[in-house]
């Protein structure tokens, strides 16, 4: 299953992968150029406005917090600076855009700010210094009821524990939302109705959360957080309670659903294939700081630094990185004939040609051939060897 | 073979030494301190004598009652509002008569707890009826209901302000864990100060005692709401009250019902014991009953209280999680509009006097075989009255004695060690306090002999509790032949069994401390027994594969394993004892129940608010030295 | 929000002081909630714990129910409060009091909200009892000075090594551990605490035959089943009992009060009328007593007997 980007951003590979992370090893060493690096926060050139933006972000909790950022404490590592001020700072100078209409994934482990920094973003938790934009609106300076507004018509949560009110059913949790925001009873349990059938559940209406299961309940949730039309939705390691093989089938609802409504989605989980499956572009994070941000492509091909490479070690690159990464100038005549992959096609699609053919394959973009693949190029790629080394 | 052996043993050692380290600085104190300082009471010099000024005060009160604009533009009203409304409910209930009131329980428990609670509330009420009681049986429900009322709205404002700000929670806590410790009996003195004999000192009591558990829990459902669907809430754009009605209120739902049928229970109960203060109703007919020595009438009158716990229990605990829609309610209006109208007109709107049924007489005969049989020259093991005298002489009498020839400044250390090995210093600093003020409040030696008396019986309860308990958690027969014994013991007010217990034991300290027992040991029971079923099966399926015998079992698994909910019975015995200590002093338990008695009846205040004083400091001690908290939890 | 929260608990407020009727409120002038149901004129008597209170209150409410046409309401209540109930309205009537000085200065003459009802007709006295059957055994026991020979024979596992002198209810005038004291006896005061223990405990005793000495007071139906003989102590004169830490005498016998709510008295009608002219002999108390508590008969029946028994007597009583 893939998908097409949906920004146009050209340095933005779809994330084009199938199956579980298996086997493949790759060895630590310094990873193949990524195609042109991207700036610090991911923006390139020619974007659009972004839908969220988010500039020098702290969040410090602890006493007498907001003296932590901007001051010589800010550079302390976190256990030094708990000692000397009793403070945790979780979210740590963060800046990024979020792109209209893209999956923006959050990804660290436990521990990492990524919660914290979600919920910064519609002020359930309030940040200690920075700026978080919403189209351009600052909403750290909302007051109450334009935040309330914001929450209610613009960003919707979903959550990791669902937070469903168990005695409620199943419509009137999805028409929860909605009834906040002062929707008369029919008419909002007509719509929620709608949505409980786009997301699967017809017939179940009048259970209550504990009758479902896990999956289910999450769909509810999910549910919840579509009823209200939200432009963006936020995802709070919304599938980390659920058996593998429902989180498989709730990720692909997500994706069924990014492609059918087009919405832009802010997305946390601690699960690096779930991430790279899901993202287009994905912030790592590490002690509350963005260690790197990028396409799921330039995060496992060229990694930041040891942290980022170790993270991404047992990925099997061949499902992640592009041919763009592997390809070689096209040697006379190689330019004209056999068989063609576009350059946004996997490494290991590229391996299917080539195993095929058993000769270099062309990479056509436009009808133009920018380049050629062969043997060496993609088992330096599986191998996680640098090119240049590999042909040498 | 020697070392091999004990050397596992001594890594142990410090930890086990940092546990007992208080008690044995008080054994080391103690015979050191004897010798030096000798014996004695509390020193007069350390004593405040608080009668002068609360007699002064309690004459104000009386001169000024009708005149002081606190009490003619406050109180007052406070008091009025009071009257109007119980008398409001009594009349609505006199209206529907006994086939509207009986219908209408029928129906509210038919609907909110299923057909079999139905069928006992109407047959609850109808007993009222045959045992001549139903007028009483209103007046006290009338009561009930202003004061359960009363105690719900009031407890709900204070649980929701603790359960929605965390300082208000921290204030209020301590206050809501203390309140609960005092015998009612201990509220009764202050109200009367102000508002003098009669109902409206008798609802607020009830209040004041049953509003505490309703905060308590409604404060702890508000707490306890599941994180994250508050915050699901939130994200939602709920405001506060958005969010305190559609998440708060509903997940604490659980708590809600329980507080309620706490509030319940704990009003009917101080219902029944503020007829002292001029409650009516049921209590009134019990206490009048003492007067003649009629256990039978008293008896008719206990009745109709248990059977309106039961049944007002059930249906708050029975409350299912989903509403009955409003039709139905409409219906069943209806019908119990159209019974009461019936009832109006065929003109019986109290229960007919033709089918009473009279059970005095039968109850008082049985009572008079059963003591004459009993009280003295059983064959072999002696009759009641030889017991009495020798669990006075030889157990009453040393304990007493022996707290009393301890000095003053020894005991405190005593508390304070006891108090300090099972809890916090803060622990060991409330009792030792509580101690003192017993000292400087000039009563050291009755609430010693009142203390004397409180541990010989939760030794006693304990013992039989926990044997009792151990059958019943064997033998799931014996378990449900006790549930309703337990239930009636632990609803049946105290008076009843006032007399049975003097006619057994003789009038003094062993009948106080066998109607102590026979209060505290349901609740004992009860704990015991769930503590014991809650035992990890697979834990005694392990220790049975292993080969142990039943009592191996016992000692080894089960003992251990019950262990909080054993700690929890006892600390239940010291309060539910405590409780009595009053009733006790209506049958010559003497010291501080009979001082409270005493203040009551003659109208000082000065001597019966310093003694329930000293019973309240003698709760807070014994609570606090029993209740393991801080450390361990 | 707030604001509204201001608004709603001041509105209720308002309710309330509405509702309660405005200004001010007297709770002193606030009867019971009871009272007065179901559109009758309702009576309240109060009743102290022993019978025969409960015989006075009985035949007066079978009286004012039956000739009279009253409801009758009765509250149980020990006598000082009694005097504190009476006085705020919420009882109407106290038929048999035992003489309290203290709060007859205060109620009747200083606050004048209690007003005397007259003699009940029966004399009451307080003293010092042994077993008829003990008496007759020990002719010598019914003089205090001998008392101390039979302390070991009256000894208990309560008294400890003295002898009891068992006292009753709290609510009883006694001056006993002063007497004990003052006449330097071998004896120890031990508190029944309720009038029920202490006549259990007496029946007790006199079924198994054996000796004891106790407070007790007459007219008392308890006489009839265990028969009791007086023990004399010091004789009374007027003032000897002024000084309670110091009282070495026999207490006085006190011809029993009737009051009645001032208000009551002026207002109450026939009932107050009626309440006023009730006076009885010792005996016929102890008649109607003696069924409540022996015969086990409720009041009421009580009441009926003694009234079909006694037409001449309550007649005259009748406004």
């Amino acid at each position: 299953m893939s998908t097409t980007p949906v920004t146009k951003d050209a340095t933005n590979g779809g994330p084009a992968d199938d199956g579980p992370a298996t086997g493949t090893t790759a060895a630590g060493t310094t990873a193949a150029a990524g195609s042109g690096a991207a700036g610090p926060d991911g923006t390139g050139p020619g974007t659009p406005r972004p839908v969220f933006s988010v500039e020098g972000l702290w969040k410090v909790f602890g006493p007498k917090a907001d003296r932590v950022p901007g001051s010589e404490l800010a550079e302390l590592p976190a256990a030094e600076l708990r000692e000397r001020t009793g403070c945790t700072a979780a979210v740590r100078d963060v800046s990024f855009d979020v792109r209209k209409g893209e999956v923006f994934v959050v990804m660290g482990l436990s521990g990492s700010g990524k919660s914290t920094l979600v919920r910064c973003l519609t002020r359930l938790i309030e940040p200690t210094s920075g700026t978080v934009a919403i189209d351009g609106e600052d909403i750290l300076a909302m007051d109450k009821s334009r935040l309330r507004e914001l929450r209610r018509h613009r960003a919707a949560m979903v959550f990791q524990h669902f937070g469903l009110l168990p005695h409620r059913t199943v419509l009137d949790n999805v028409a929860y939302g909605l009834e906040i925001q002062g929707m008369g009873r029919a008419e909002r349990r007509a719509k929620a109705a709608e949505i409980v059938t786009k997301v699967g559940l017809e017939g179940m209406e009048d259970r209550r959360p504990s009758q479902l299961s896990g999956g289910q309940q999450q769909r509810v949730g999910l549910a919840r957080a579509l009823a209200v039309d939200p432009e963006v939705l936020l995802f709070d390691e919304p599938f980390s309670a659920l058996d593998p093989l429902i989180r498989r089938d709730m990720q692909e609802e997500v994706v069924r659903l990014h492609r059918e409504e087009g919405c832009t989605m802010v997305f946390i989980t601690h699960d690096l294939s779930e991430a790279l499956r899901l993202g287009d572009r994905i912030a790592l994070m590490r002690d509350g700081r963005i260690v790197q941000l990028g396409t799921p492509e330039e995060i496992v091909g060229s990694p930041a630094d040891d942290y980022v490479r170790d993270f991404v070690r047992d990925v099997p690159r061949e499902q992640v990185i592009t041919v763009r990464s592997a390809m070689r100038p096209p040697c006379a005549g190689e330019a004209d004939s056999g068989p063609a992959v576009a350059p946004g096609a996997t490494v290991s699609e590229a391996i299917e040609a080539v195993a095929r053919t058993g000769g270099p394959v062309r990479v056509v973009d436009a009808g133009r051939c920018v380049g050629v693949v062969d043997h060496e190029g993609l088992l330096s790629v599986v191998a996680g060897v640098p090119l240049g080394k590999a042909a040498a | 073979m020697t070392t091999a052996v004990t050397a596992p043993v001594r890594p142990r050692l410090p930890a086990a030494a940092r546990r007992y380290w208080p008690l044995a600085a008080a054994l080391v104190l103690l015979p050191l301190g004897l010798l030096l300082a000798g014996r004695g009471s509390w020193p007069a010099s350390l004593q405040v004598d608080l009668s002068g000024p609360l007699g002064s005060a309690s004459d104000w009160i009386v001169d000024n009652r009708d005149s002081h604009p606190l009490f003619l533009y406050f109180l007052g009203h406070v008091s009025n509002a009071v009257v109007l409304s119980v008398r409001g409910v009594y009349l609505v209930l006199l209206a529907a008569g006994w086939a509207g009131v009986t219908a209408a329980a029928g129906l509210v428990a038919w609907r909110l707890a299923g057909p079999r609670l139905a069928a006992t509330a109407v047959a609850s009420f109808a007993v009222c009826g045959l045992l001549g009681m139903w007028v009483p049986t209103m007046q006290t429900l009338a009561l009930m209901v202003v004061a359960v009322a009363a105690s719900v709205a009031l407890g709900a404002v204070l649980g929701l302000a603790a359960g929605l700000s965390d300082r208000t929670y921290r204030a209020l806590r301590p206050v809501l864990d203390t309140m609960q410790v005092l015998p009612a009996f201990a509220y009764l003195l202050p109200v009367v100060l102000i508002f003098g004999i009669g109902v409206p000192a008798a609802v607020l009591a009830t209040v004041v005692y049953a509003a505490p558990p309703m905060a308590r829990l409604t404060a702890l459902g508000l707490r306890a709401a599941d994180p994250g669907v508050l915050e699901a809430s939130a994200s939602l754009g709920a405001t506060g009250r958005q969010r305190l009605l559609t998440a708060r209120i509903p997940l604490a739902r659980r708590e809600l019902l329980l507080g309620v049928n706490q509030s319940i229970m704990m009003a009917l109960s101080m219902a029944v014991i503020a007829s002292v203060i001029g409650a009516g109703g049921l209590g009134d007919r019990v206490y009048q009953a003492l007067a003649s020595v009629d256990v039978g009438a008293a008896l008719a009158a206990g009745i109709p209280i248990v059977l309106l716990a039961v049944v007002l229990d059930r249906t708050a605990t029975g409350a299912r999680s989903h509403g009955t829609p409003g039709r139905t309610w409409a219906a069943c209006a209806a019908a119990v509009l159209a019974l009461a109208v019936a009832g109006r007109l065929t003109g019986a709107l109290t229960w007919p006097e033709a089918w009473h049924v009279d059970i005095a007489e039968p109850v008082n005969r049985a009572v008079d075989w059963m003591t004459a049989h009993l009280y003295s020259g059983v064959p072999v093991v002696g009759g009641t009255a030889d017991w009495a005298a020798h669990f006075t002489g030889w157990v009453l009498d040393p304990v007493r004695d022996g707290l009393q020839a301890l000095p003053w400044w020894a005991l405190l250390v005593v508390v304070g060690a006891l108090a300090l090995h099972v809890g916090t210093w803060r622990t060991a600093l409330t009792a030792v306090s509580a101690m003192a003020a017993i000292g400087v409040l000039g009563v050291w030696d009755a609430s010693l002999d009142t203390l004397s008396q409180v541990l010989a019986a939760v030794a006693v309860t304990l013992v039989l509790g926990f044997g009792i308990a151990v059958g019943a958690a064997r033998s799931s027969r014996l378990e449900r032949l006790l549930r309703p014994v337990l239930d009636v013991f632990q609803t049946m007010p105290q008076f009843v069994y006032l007399i049975p217990v003097v006619a057994l034991f003789g009038v003094g300290r062993a009948p106080a401390v066998a109607a102590a027992v026979v209060y505290a040991l349901p609740a004992v029971v009860r704990i015991t027994t769930q503590g014991l079923r809650g035992v990890d099966p697979v834990a005694l399926e392990s220790a049975r594969s292993l080969g142990a015998t039943g009592w191996q079992q016992l000692r080894q698994v089960q003992f251990p394993l019950a262990r909080p909910a054993l700690l929890l019975a006892v600390n239940q015995a010291v309060v539910l004892v405590l409780a009595v200590v009053i009733i006790g002093g209506l049958v010559g338990g003497g010291a501080l129940g009979y001082d409270v008695v005493f203040g009551l009846a003659q109208g000082d205040l000065a001597t019966g608010l310093v003694a329930g004083a000293a019973i309240v400091c003698l709760g807070l001690m014994l609570d606090r030295v029993t209740q393991p908290t801080g450390k361990e939890a | 929000m707030r604001t509204r929260t201001t608004a709603g608990a001041a509105g209720a407020l308002a309710l309330l002081t509405a509702l309660t009727g405005c200004g001010a409120a007297d709770m002193t002038k606030q009867a019971s909630p009871y009272a007065a149901a179901e559109g009758a004129r309702t009576v309240t008597l109060s009743v102290q714990s022993w019978v025969g209170a409960q015989a006075n209150v009985a035949v007066a409410k079978y009286l004012l129910e039956h000739e009279l046409g009253y409801r009758v309401d009765t509250v149980q209540v020990d006598e000082i409060p009694a005097w504190d109930a009476l006085s705020q309205g919420r009882v109407d009537a106290l038929l048999e009091d035992w003489g309290h000085p203290e709060q007859e200065q205060r109620y009747i003459t200083e606050k004048k909200t209690i007003a005397r009802g007259g003699n009940l007709g029966v004399t009451g006295h307080i003293g010092w009892f042994v077993p008829t059957y003990f008496a007759e055994k020990h002719p010598d026991v019914t003089d205090w000075k001998n008392l101390d020979k039979y302390a070991d024979q009256l000894r208990t596992a309560e008294s400890g090594g003295k002898g009891q002198l068992l006292d009753g209810s709290p609510s009883y005038i006694t001056n006993d551990k002063a007497l004990v004291k003052n006449l330097d006896l071998d004896y120890k005061v031990v508190f029944a605490g309720s009038e029920a223990a202490q006549i259990t405990q007496i029946k007790q005793f006199a079924k198994e035959k054996k000796p004891f000495l106790t407070y007790w007071y007459k007219p008392q139906w308890l006489f009839e089943k265990v028969p009791m003989t007086e023990v004399k102590l010091p004789p009374y004169k007027e003032g000897c009992d002024a000084d309670p830490e110091k009282v070495a005498c026999a207490y006085p016998h006190t011809p029993l009060q009737k009051f009645l709510n001032a208000d009551f008295a002026k207002k109450g009608g026939k009932a107050a009328a009626f309440l006023k002219n009730f006076r009885w002999t010792t005996e016929a108390q102890n008649d109607v007593a003696l069924m409540i508590a022996e015969q086990k008969l409720t009041p009421e029946a009580a009441a009926e007997k003694w009234v079909e028994a006694n037409e001449a007597t309550w007649r005259k009583w009748l406004p």
